[in-house]
């Protein structure tokens, strides 16, 4: 069962419509006990880093996330979910995050011709062996729509780059069990399913 | 992570790298453009003319099987009337008559990023409309009455999910925003427009221009410079694509970020991935084109429980003769019905029509436009033809030049004379058995490869088989004759794409000729979102697996061809009516004395015409008596409609014979009813569930409709 966090800040609606098409159980709950009994995490979200760590305090869900993916269950960020799991975030002032990826999420940068957000459709650098991405073809493009990306502390964590005029960005992170995409799976076709559908099963996997 | 855009934020930066840019931005887009107009999908013809394509569910579902980069659905209906497909026979609808109803249906098959936009007035409909699964929400009208709403919405939710509409008109002086829907001009040009909703945070421009809409002459290319030269944000061109050739330039000349069309897309098979394999082969670096998906595939996936329990509910209404249960939100869906001014045809039909102003039908409206086409035109019309059936004609002798679809009625041996003698061709005659055949009718088709020396395959399913899709069809959709609709439409084109035949010719298209469903310049052509949702109502061959017994075996004869196999062999299914002026009276002259056509003058209990569907002796019998009982018309109206726009009949008496034709119960219902085994009192206890609420009323223990009447008794 994939607990699809529901903090009021995202695009949930899409989400579990992407995961009842690849025919994996899901359930959207705000609910600090489901999440702590949950089998896998999900937490998408759209909208400003700080808003998006309000939220999860305001349900109390930021001790039961950090709980889950210490113990070594799976958790997916999508978007600005995957932002809430790094260490701090430079959008509008500092602001701490879920520090499970050690890191610092920052702007953009653009070159002259291109701009800031990004939005559409665009190829990633997949890093070799990375599990979302077990069934993803070489040339596979995702939708994205962000202004911002995570710094890794740690190289390895990340799991797939952007590049972005002179900025190589991170745009997937990988660590243990703790995933991110910043594109949004749910809306890019079959590459995006077909990381959902990886996620779906590591967590059956653990079962 | 979505912030409002300041102007800081982009200064000096360009929107739309050109291609070869910078590396890394966004691919360019190929953006299908749906119009949806109070419930159904449109085809638009400069703003004011609107042809009813059909059920938005099945356009969103079959460019999923695409993969476009985009959608982008706009609501144009007016007033105050909410969203009804308009018959509930469907597989695929949805619940309610809200946008939002529709909406939520169309995101359960949109795995893209989709726009939506129409009639958004406020910060509540955006946000409505974004819960509901639209991920960018365009306004346009409200955005010129109230601009500050452009503001308010991009703070709110930031840039990437508000797009700036703009519907702008050629002047002399160069062009003019105009809003409502092109009704009411403005005075503001485009580009001063759009670079005043960017300043207030708009993240995207859809560009359309009024007079190319639906001209099919070609993008505005100086219009979408004129304001593409004006912004940074990206701009979605749309409005005048008629060939796969007009995409490119948007993008590569005149800087678009994403190039849209509406009505292309609609009428060919692989319409898009054709469109994007030219655009690509015109260097504008597009995402690459990818076929088909392993989450949704093409062949649709029923809920196996659910139509159980839907097909045991029936049942039972059937039996207890509950109609207020078959007959739900009956309240809300009665409403009054019209007729079209000039024909017998009403408001609500099997058929997909709309309405002008003055309450004429398109399908007048089209039989005129097509009256009214010139012998020159008709001589280029032929002229295309040639030209195309060149690039198809086997050189090696390695097979058939093309399939061609026959019945064995007076069409099909006007379409294998025109096949022949006027093209040239040496074609294969396919016919699909559905083992109705009146006496006449079988001796005609046994006869054409006599008559036309023409190597003949008549596919001929089993006949169990055929009696058990019968008796489901008829439990499932209330029309038995499911089999030969989707038959007709599937061997032909199977039997082609197996023998390597890229081309197969079918006769008119049936919707352009009844109800004006298209334009004379659309040139639809065969394709299998059209199949699905029209001639199978959404049900394709696998809702019937498992069901009576049937096996994936047994229902081989009513799978289409893989997109993939379509795709390889660029299979094509062409109308003769588009390319050659079809006049049905003069054909049975010509395929009578030249062909030894045999004419019946055995008449039937529906219609007062003698000539038609000789082939399935149901076809005007049985199944045209079951339409009557869903939408309260019938043959009778079918054919006064054509003789009345063919100038050979009169309104007044027109309704005489409608009225006497329409109510008849036909005698062929007898063999049917042998046929399948069936008591006629539990045909008629299933026939009534099917009546349609928006037509009849149940009142103390009979069924009731409006009836046209003629004006002077």
């Amino acid at each position: 069962m994939i607990a699809v966090i529901d903090s009021g800040l995202s695009n949930i609606g899409s989400v579990l419509t992407a995961l009842r098409r690849i025919g994996a159980e899901a359930k959207p709950t705000r609910d600090p006990t489901e999440v702590a009994a949950a089998g896998s995490l999900l937490l998408p979200g759209v909208g400003a880093f700080g808003d998006g760590m309000a939220a999860l305090r305001k349900h109390g869900l930021v001790e039961p996330i950090r709980a889950h993916a210490e113990g070594g269950k799976p958790v997916l960020g999508i978007c600005l979910g995957m932002q809430l799991l790094a260490g701090e975030s430079e959008e509008f002032g500092m602001h701490e995050g879920l520090g499970l990826i050690p890191g610092r999420v920052r702007r953009l940068r653009p070159q002259a011709g291109q701009r800031v957000p990004n939005i559409g459709w665009c190829n990633l650098q997949v890093r070799t062996g990375a599990q979302l991405f077990a069934d993803t073809p070489a040339d596979a493009c995702f939708y994205f729509v962000h202004s911002y990306v995570i710094d890794c502390a740690v190289e390895e964590d990340a799991a797939g780059t952007l590049t972005f005029g002179d900025d190589r960005a991170t745009v997937a992170i990988e660590r243990g069990r703790i995933f991110g995409a910043q594109f949004h799976p749910e809306k890019s076709q079959d590459a995006g399913l077909a990381v959902l559908d990886a996620f779906r099963r590591i967590g059956e996997a653990l079962q | 992570m979505t912030e409002p855009l300041t102007p800081t934020a982009l200064a000096g930066q360009r929107a739309h790298p050109a291609p070869g840019g910078p590396p890394g931005g966004p691919h360019p887009r190929l953006v299908p453009v749906l119009l949806l107009k109070h419930g159904v999908i449109v085809r638009s013809q400069l703003f004011k003319v609107h042809q009813v394509i059909g059920n938005p569910l099945s356009s969103v579902e079959r460019f999923s099987h695409w993969n476009v980069d985009e959608l982008i659905v706009l609501d144009i209906s007016r007033g105050s009337e909410g969203h009804d497909l308009r018959r509930d026979d469907l597989q695929q609808s949805y619940d309610g008559d809200d946008v939002l109803d529709v909406l939520r249906a169309i995101a359960e098959v949109c795995f893209m990023p989709l726009t939506f936009g129409g009639r958004v007035r406020t910060l509540w409909d955006i946000e409505a409309r974004l819960a509901v699964g639209a991920d960018k929400v365009a306004l346009n009208t409200a955005a010129f009455e109230t601009p500050e709403l452009i503001e308010q919405a991009a703070r709110r939710f930031g840039s990437q999910c508000i797009v700036a509409s703009i519907d702008a008109e050629k002047t002399d002086a160069g062009w003019e925003v105009r809003v409502d829907g092109g009704r009411r001009a403005t005075g503001l040009d485009p580009a001063d427009w759009a670079r005043d909703l960017e300043r207030r945070g708009a993240g995207e421009i859809l560009l359309n221009s009024i007079d190319r809409d639906g001209a099919g002459q070609g993008y505005d290319l100086e219009l979408i410079r004129h304001v593409t030269d004006a912004v940074e944000i990206p701009l979605v061109a749309c409005g005048g694509v008629g060939r796969y050739e007009h995409f490119a330039p948007a993008i590569l000349d005149a800087a678009a970020a994403a190039a849209g069309a509406a009505n292309i897309f609609h009428f060919f098979e692989l319409s898009y991935p054709q469109a994007k394999r030219t655009a690509l082969a015109a260097g504008v670096p597009l995402r690459p084109l990818r076929l088909g998906s392993k989450y949704l595939p093409r062949e649709p996936s029923y809920d196996r429980a659910r139509e159980d329990a839907r097909l045991a509910e029936r049942l039972r209404q059937a039996e207890e003769a509950d109609y207020p249960a078959a007959q739900p939100a009956a309240a809300i869906k009665r409403q009054p019905i019209r007729w079209c001014s000039h024909c017998t045809y009403p408001s609500i039909s099997a058929a997909p029509m709309e309405f002008d102003a003055a309450g004429k039908c398109t399908g007048c409206q089209m039989a005129e436009v097509k009256a009214a086409i010139p012998p020159d035109e008709w001589a280029r019309r032929t002229e295309l033809l040639h030209d195309l059936v060149e690039r198809y004609r086997c050189r090696d002798g390695s097979r058939h030049d093309c399939v061609v679809a026959v019945s064995g009625g007076k069409d099909s041996y006007f379409q294998v004379h025109v096949v022949k003698e006027v093209l040239g061709l040496n074609p294969l005659l396919v016919t699909y058995d559905g083992n109705n055949w009146t006496e006449v009718g079988w001796r005609n088709m046994v006869r054409m490869r006599e008559a036309f020396d023409a190597d003949h395959i008549v596919v001929r399913p089993s006949v169990e088989t055929l009696k058990r899709l019968n008796r489901l069809a008829f439990q499932v959709m209330g029309d038995m004759n499911w089999h030969a609709h989707v038959g007709i439409m599937t061997v032909p084109m199977r039997v082609a794409a197996e023998r390597g035949i890229p081309l197969v010719f079918y006769g008119e298209h049936g919707y352009l000729d009844l109800c004006g469903q298209f334009s004379m310049d659309d040139f639809p052509e065969v394709t299998y979102r059209d199949r699905l949702e029209h001639f199978a109502r959404g049900y394709e061959w696998s809702y019937f697996l498992g069901r009576e017994g049937l096996t994936a075996q047994q229902l081989d004869t009513w799978k289409y061809p893989s997109d993939t196999r379509l795709l390889e062999l660029d299979l094509r299914g062409l109308f003769l009516g588009n390319y050659v002026h079809w006049e049905a009276n003069a054909h049975i002259k010509l395929v009578t004395e030249r062909y030894g056509f045999e004419i019946s003058e055995e008449p039937f209990d529906r219609t007062y015409r003698t000539m038609s569907n000789l082939d399935d002796m149901h076809e005007n019998g049985v199944h045209d008596y079951l339409k009557y009982i869903k939408f309260g018309y019938g043959r009778g109206t079918d054919h006064t409609c054509k003789d009345i726009r063919a100038s050979l009949m009169n309104r007044e008496d027109a309704i005489e014979l409608v009225n006497r034709y329409d109510p008849v119960k036909p005698r062929d219902l007898l063999r049917w009813l042998d046929y399948v085994g069936m008591t006629e009192e539990t045909f008629d206890r299933m026939a009534d569930t099917f009546r349609d609420p928006r037509v009849w009323r149940h009142e103390d223990g009979r069924w009731v409709r409006d009836r046209l009447e003629r004006s002077r008794p």
